[in-house]
Formats: structure tokens, C-alpha cells, sequence
């Protein structure tokens, strides 16, 4: 019976084995050949690329000298992640981790977990382990205390800390600590512009199409807004200006106001408890509203607005399972998301769900990557942040107002190709 | 089983020869020991007073549908807490299974597939794949429980993160790169979502097809528990393990088949929440043993050991989908959720405790 048992136990170690084999995790290879390759032309280039820095304008032209000239050898790349599980930052992760291993930089990813004292810790011991750069994506967004402490943790050792998507300073505090420290630079999207895009994007789509929309012939829409997470600084935008900015153009164009569901909500919005943005938790709150809610009863959630597209997938689900959004033949519940993954495109592309606000993945890995080859090439953060807003991709960077070391990139609205 | 209106009447008789102290003791007893449903009660009716729609068709149709989709993996770990232990690796589990299931029965059109050349895959091999990769993880936890006699609370840890590491590995394979999986086939999105009550009735009972799955795991986990030699193993081995092995019970078979029916149940989880939630990520299942635990020490499942029934269980289950629903029903914030679902758990286990603790 035992022998029996320690087979199938030993089948099962190689299953798991197997499963881990698979995946094409890529992070230790090639670092050092390609490293040296690049490496003796790059030198003499040092002096010269750190004075230009001062002149940005032409800093497209550098640009596509640096992927090439710059010299990795020295460069000990530390990537801290909030939560390797975060769908949108996974495929950023991805994204970059390819851009790096072409250049043959030496790199590795940390997850967070969703924990900042994870994230501490792995930052500590990579310090300590020679790691001389480091990009980071805080896990408690907005949080000054614990992005100060890393700043300062780096600045005891001469390191420079690039935060990117997450941000790091409290709302109407901007520059508190970006302004403060000469080691740190912040490459994100500005948090209240994905919930002014989706805003615009509802209120232009509910006054284009508002009769067949207003179910019940009340003359209101009535909304429902799924919030990913209390607490942090892009649910919040997108909870408050995703509605705002639809009433503007609602009440531009003569319409009444949107009104939410249910009357008796005060906080105008159900949320993740879990605080993972999760399709889960939108399929349960969507199904316990729609068996209270429907066409029959006259009061049917006219539009739901989602924090992500995750939960607006998870929305997606359950007015099909209520016999919504089927397609052809079935009412259509419009359903906006903000993220523009896969899944949400093609939701879109089959009319099941109806727009999204776009962050590009490949965007964030194409400026990191940009600034990384800046601070190598000797420049500070804030002039590789000058650099990196000058620089004419396919993608828009803008510098922050009054934060010279603060790139955004731009969102758009997304509702097909 | 006994006859209900026989036991009432000998209650009755037994009250009414009691004098007025143990009289008062005895109303005490019951009142306590049926706390929950008296909770139950007075919490529905409190929101049926606020909201009648509490009570309406569709929202006792989205109770029962909730409920079932939590029940067969609360059955799974009411077992591990039977025998004294947990389970930790259930909500992993879920997101692992769930994440294999998604993948094989992505419909044939879709933009984002992940095993591109993939065709279509029969369903009941989707399961049953679904099944032995829980069943596996169960075996695991298992056998270190078994055979090294470490506590459930460590082995099913350590696994919770071994899966969750190959649920996230498996995410970022096949150039998936952590996206969301969707685009599941109709075929499966009806099997599980779909409803074939609705087509008996004519529309007028909406009742999702895996309410109908739920009642067979019911009934299977009831017939497991209660009617074979391995049920009865189960709670001699939660009871006293030592005097069950001197009776010559199996300790070590016995803890292996507990733990890996139990990953069983969230491997059948995996498949029906991919398809009921329509869009995976790694997330998938997160925290998900947590309402099962307390669902089951809700229900009288108790950490003491080999004491729990299937009922008790099915009535956790119940209670905090009541409370999920309720609570949305009243406009209440949830962050008041967690709150009223820790004071019930401490309630339920502190009257659980009573009982052992009078008895002795």
C-alpha cells in the first residue's frame, strides 16, 4: 500500500515539475553574452551622451542610439512588481522583461505579493545584493511614508529609484517627495485621466444613443459602478469622474443626470472587498442586483461602470446569465471597463460589452526600458524623465506640471478597431 | 432517524416534569444551541421589513445559485476540519484547476486562445482532468499530513503556494503574459451556466445548471459521510486518532483520502467557477477557503474534532450568502460584512465550545 502511494506521491512531484518546466520564464539567459557584445563600443560614448542630456530636443536622435551604444556591464537591475497576479502589470512584465533580455541586461522580478513589507524586504536584500538600480511599483499606492523610506533606503546606498505606474504621493501632495529627492523619477499614467476618458467616453456614447438606453422610458439612466479597491488613488478617480464627467456631457447635450440604482446606496458604488479588482466579486454583486433589478420590475441598471476590465468581464457574465448582452436579439447592458486587456477587446469586438480606456503595456516597457538606458548612459532621473517626454515614438509621454522628474503616458479611449 | 412530532412530544413531557430551574436552564440550552437559526431568521426577516424584494423569486433563485457555488468545496474542507485540521490550498486550488479548465474549453473562435491549435475538447475530460489536479493537490497535503504527522495547517501552506506558483507560471505561458482567460465555448458556458429548469418550466425557474451539480455533490458527500466504513473512519480518526487506529481503523489511508477528496471538491470548484465567473486570472479562487472554513465552524463543523454534518455545513454556507445578499439588499458597505462575519463566527464557535465544556 505504502510503495503504491509513494509512486503515485513521486508522479505527482514530476507533474508539478513538468508544470514548472513549461513556462517560459526567461529571466537569467543571455544577460552576459549580449552584455559583453555591446560593451567596448559603449565606452567612449559615456562622456559625450551625459553633457547632451542637457539639450533633450533632440533626443529622438539619441534615442536610437542608445538601445545599441549603451554598456550593461555594470547595470544590476532590480524589478519590483505590487502583485505578479495583476493581469494589466503582467503583460507589462512580460512586455519589458523581452525588451531587456534583448538588450542583455541583468535583471530580476520581484512580486510583491500586494504586501509593502514584502516589497521592502526584497528591496533591502537586493541592495544589499549589489543591485544598483531599481524600478519600482508600490504596493500601497499613494503611500509617502513607504515610498520615502525606499527612496532614502536607495539614496543610502547611491541608487536611483524609478516608481512607475503606482503612484507614490497623496492626492493634492504632488511633488512632496518626487520635488524632495534627486535618486528618484516616476513614470506612470495620471490617475484621474483614465476616469475622465471613461467619463467622456459614456457620457458621449449614453447622449449618441440615449432613447434606446433609458429601458424603462423614465427619462434617467440608472448606473451601476463596480470599484476595484477602497483606498487607492485610480479606483478612486475612476469611481468619481467616470460618473462626473458623463453627467457634463449629459447635461451639455439637455439630459438629465445619471442616477445610481439603488437609492438607499449612500457610497454610490459596490466594492471588491477582497480589493483585487476581481470578476469574481462583479459577477456576485451584478447577479444579486439583477434579481432585484430587471426589465420586468421597471427598474433595470440602465449602464454599469467598472473600475477595470476584469470587472467588467465578471459584469459581462452575469447579465448574459440573465439573458442580457447575448448579442444580436438580446438587450444590450452597456458596460465600460478601463484597461483595454485582451479579454475586454474581445468582449468588444462581439458587442457584448461596450468600451474601455487603453493603457499600453508595451507603452509603460518602452519608457522604462528608455529611462533605464538614460540613467546607465549617466543622466539623472529627471533629465532622462526630460528626455524620455521628448522623445517621438508611436507612444505619448508628457512631464507632470511642476514635477520635472514625473512622466505620464497617455490614455485613450478604446471602444474597437 | 427519528420521527419528528415523536421526539417534539418527548421533549415536551421531559419539560414539563422539570421544575422551574432546570425549566429555565433548558429554554437557555435551546435558545443557545439554535442561535444560528435564530440568527438566520431574525436577520431575514429584519431585511425583508427594510427590503420585501429579500423575498421575491429572483433573489431566493440568486441565494440558492450562490450557495451552490460555494457548497461542494465547503463540504470538501468540512472533512480536513473533521479530522482537526484545514486546508488553505482550497482557494489556490480553485484558481489552478480553474485556470486548466478555461484554457481546454476556450471556444473555437476566439481572439485570445492559449493552446492555439487546440480543437474541441469533450467536457467530462475537461472535468475529470479538473478533478485528478485537485485530487492530486489533495493527495499531496494528504500524504504529508499522514505520514510525517505534520499539521494541515503547514502542509496545505506550503501547497497553497506551491499552486499558486504554478497557477501564476501557468498564466504567463503560452505568450499569455498573466492576461485574463475568456472566450470560453458555448458548450461549456451552457453545461454549467445554463438551465435546463428554466426549459422544464418554461422560463419561469431560472435555476442555473450547476445548482443541479451542486445537489449531486450534495448528496454523494452526504452519502460518503454518513453511510460508508470511510465516513465513519473519518470522524473516529477526527475524534481519537490513536483509539481509532487501536480499533483498527486505517489513520494513515483514511487522513490521504479526507485530504484528497477534499481537492476533489476544489477541483470541481475549479471547473464550475471558470465557467460561472466567465473570465480567469491568477486571482481566481483568492480567499475562497476562507469563507468555506467559516461556513463549516458556522455550520457546527468543530475544531475539536469528529463532530459535523453535512446539514450544518449546507447551513453555513447559507447563513453568509444570506448575509452577502442581505447586506447588498440593505445598501450596507462592505466593510460591515467582514465585521457581522466575524462576530457570527465567534458566536457560533463560542456555543459550540459550550457544549464540550458542560458536558465535561
Amino acid at each position: 500500500m505504502k510503495k503504491i502511494l509513494a509512486l503515485i506521491l513521486a508522479l505527482a512531484m514530476v507533474f508539478c515539475l513538468a508544470a514548472c518546466g513549461s513556462s517560459s520564464d526567461s529571466d537569467s539567459d543571455g544577460d552576459a553574452s549580449s552584455a559583453s557584445s555591446a560593451g567596448s563600443s559603449a565606452t567612449e560614448e559615456e562622456g559625450s551622451s551625459s553633457e547632451a542630456e542637457a539639450s533633450e530636443a533632440e533626443a529622438s536622435e539619441a534615442d536610437a542610439e542608445t538601445s545599441s551604444d549603451v554598456d550593461y556591464s555594470d547595470l544590476n537591475l532590480g524589478i519590483f512588481w505590487y502583485s505578479f497576479s495583476d493581469t494589466f502589470l503582467s503583460t507589462v512584465r512580460a512586455s519589458l522583461d523581452d525588451l531587456l533580455d534583448e538588450a542583455g541586461i541583468t535583471y530580476t522580478d520581484y512580486d510583491g505579493n500586494g504586501s509593502q513589507t514584502t516589497q521592502n524586504e526584497s528591496i533591502t536584500t537586493a541592495l544589499t545584493n549589489g543591485c544598483n538600480l531599481l524600478l519600482v511599483n508600490l504596493v500601497e499606492s499613494g503611500s509617502e511614508d513607504a515610498a520615502q523610506s525606499i527612496i532614502e533606503e536607495a539614496a543610502s546606498y547611491g541608487v536611483n529609484v524609478i516608481f512607475y505606474n503606482r503612484t507614490i504621493e497623496a492626492d493634492g501632495n504632488e511633488g512632496a517627495l518626487l520635488n524632495a529627492y534627486d535618486n528618484v523619477g516616476f513614470l506612470g499614467t495620471d490617475a484621474p485621466e483614465a476616469g475622465h476618458i471613461q467619463g467622456q467616453m459614456i457620457g458621449e456614447y449614453l447622449v449618441e444613443n440615449y432613447d434606446s438606453l433609458d429601458l424603462n422610458g423614465d427619462g434617467v439612466i440608472s448606473y451601476a459602478m463596480m470599484k476595484g479597491q477602497e483606498g487607492n488613488a485610480e479606483a478612486i478617480y475612476r469611481t468619481q469622474y467616470g460618473v462626473e464627467d458623463a453627467n457634463a456631457v449629459l447635461t451639455e447635450a439637455g439630459y438629465p443626470e445619471l442616477e445610481y440604482f439603488d437609492s438607499s446606496n449612500t457610497s454610490l458604488y459596490q466594492v471588491d472587498a477582497n480589493g483585487a479588482w476581481s470578476a469574481s466579486a462583479a459577477t456576485e454583486f451584478m447577479q444579486t442586483n439583477l434579481s432585484q433589478y430587471s426589465e420586468a420590475n421597471g427598474n433595470m441598471i440602465e449602464l454599469v461602470i467598472c473600475n477595470n476590465d476584469d470587472m467588467a468581464a465578471g459584469v459581462v457574465t452575469a447579465l448574459q446569465a440573465a439573458g442580457y448582452n447575448n448579442g444580436e436579439g438580446t438587450t444590450t447592458i452597456p458596460v465600460f471597463g478601463v484597461d483595454a486587456t485582451d479579454t475586454a477587446k474581445e468582449l468588444i469586438a462581439n458587442g457584448y460589452m461596450t468600451g474601455t480606456v487603453s493603457q499600453s503595456n508595451t507603452g509603460y516597457a518602452y519608457g522604462l526600458k528608455y529611462i533605464v538606458d538614460q540613467l546607465v548612459s549617466g543622466a539623472t532621473p529627471t533629465e532622462a524623465a526630460a528626455a524620455l517626454a521628448a522623445d517621438s515614438s508611436e507612444y505619448t509621454f508628457t512631464l507632470a506640471e511642476g514635477i520635472d522628474c514625473k512622466v505620464y503616458m497617455a490614455y485613450s479611449s478604446y471602444t474597437g478597431e | 432517524m427519528n420521527n419528528p412530532v415523536k421526539s417534539l412530544r418527548q421533549t415536551s413531557e421531559r419539560y414539563k416534569a422539570m421544575d422551574a430551574k432546570d425549566r429555565r436552564g433548558f429554554l437557555v440550552d435551546t435558545l443557545l444551541n439554535n442561535a444560528i437559526y435564530i440568527i438566520l431568521i431574525v436577520f431575514v426577516i429584519f431585511t425583508y421589513t427594510q427590503n420585501h424584494n429579500i423575498i421575491s423569486k429572483s433573489s431566493i433563485i440568486n441565494i440558492i445559485s450562490l450557495t451552490a457555488s460555494s457548497l461542494p468545496m465547503a463540504l470538501g474542507i468540512g472533512g480536513c476540519i473533521v479530522l482537526t485540521g484545514t486546508d488553505l490550498s482550497a482557494g489556490r486550488t480553485v484558481g489552478l484547476t480553474a485556470a486548466i479548465s478555461a484554457t481546454l474549453l476556450q471556444s473555437l473562435t476566439t481572439a485570445n486562445k492559449f493552446f492555439t491549435n487546440l480543437g474541441e475538447v469533450p467536457l467530462v475530460l475537461v472535468l475529470l482532468l479538473a478533478l485528478l489536479v485537485g485530487g492530486l493537490v489533495g493527495l499531496v497535503n494528504g500524504f504529508f499530513v499522514a505520514r510525517f504527522q505534520l499539521h494541515p495547517f503547514i502542509v496545505t501552506l506550503a501547497t497553497q503556494l506551491i499552486v499558486y506558483g504554478i497557477c501564476l507560471l501557468y498564466y504567463m505561458s503560452h505568450d499569455n503574459n498573466g492576461q485574463s482567460i475568456s472566450g470560453l465555448s458555448d458548450a461549456y458556458k451552457n453545461a454549467i451556466t445554463g438551465s435546463v429548469i428554466s426549459k422544464l418550466t418554461g422560463g419561469a425557474l431560472v435555476i442555473p445548471n450547476y445548482v443541479i451539480y451542486a445537489v449531486i455533490v450534495l448528496i454523494v458527500m452526504w452519502f460518503i459521510w454518513n453511510k460508508t466504513t470511510f465516513g465513519k473512519n473519518m470522524f473516529a480518526v477526527g475524534s481519537n486518532a490513536e483509539a481509532a487506529n487501536v480499533s483498527g481503523v486505517n489513520v494513515f489511508f483514511t487522513t490521504l483520502m479526507v485530504h484528497t477528496l477534499a481537492g476533489i471538491t476544489y477541483g470541481y470548484t475549479g471547473f464550475i467557477e471558470a465557467a460561472r465567473i466567465g473570465s480567469n486570472t491568477a486571482n481566481t479562487g483568492l480567499n475562497y477557503e476562507c469563507d468555506a472554513i467559516a461556513a463549516c465552524v458556522i455550520g457546527g463543523v468543530s475544531f475539536v474534532g469528529g463532530t459535523g454534518t453535512i446539514g450544518g455545513v449546507v447551513l453555513g454556507v447559507f447563513l453568509l450568502r444570506i448575509i452577502f445578499v442581505g447586506l447588498n439588499f440593505l445598501s450596507v458597505s462592505g466593510n460591515m460584512q467582514y465585521i457581522i462575519k466575524g462576530a457570527i463566527i465567534l458566536l457560533a464557535c463560542s456555543i459550540d465550545m459550550r457544549k464540550y465544556l458542560t458536558r465535561k
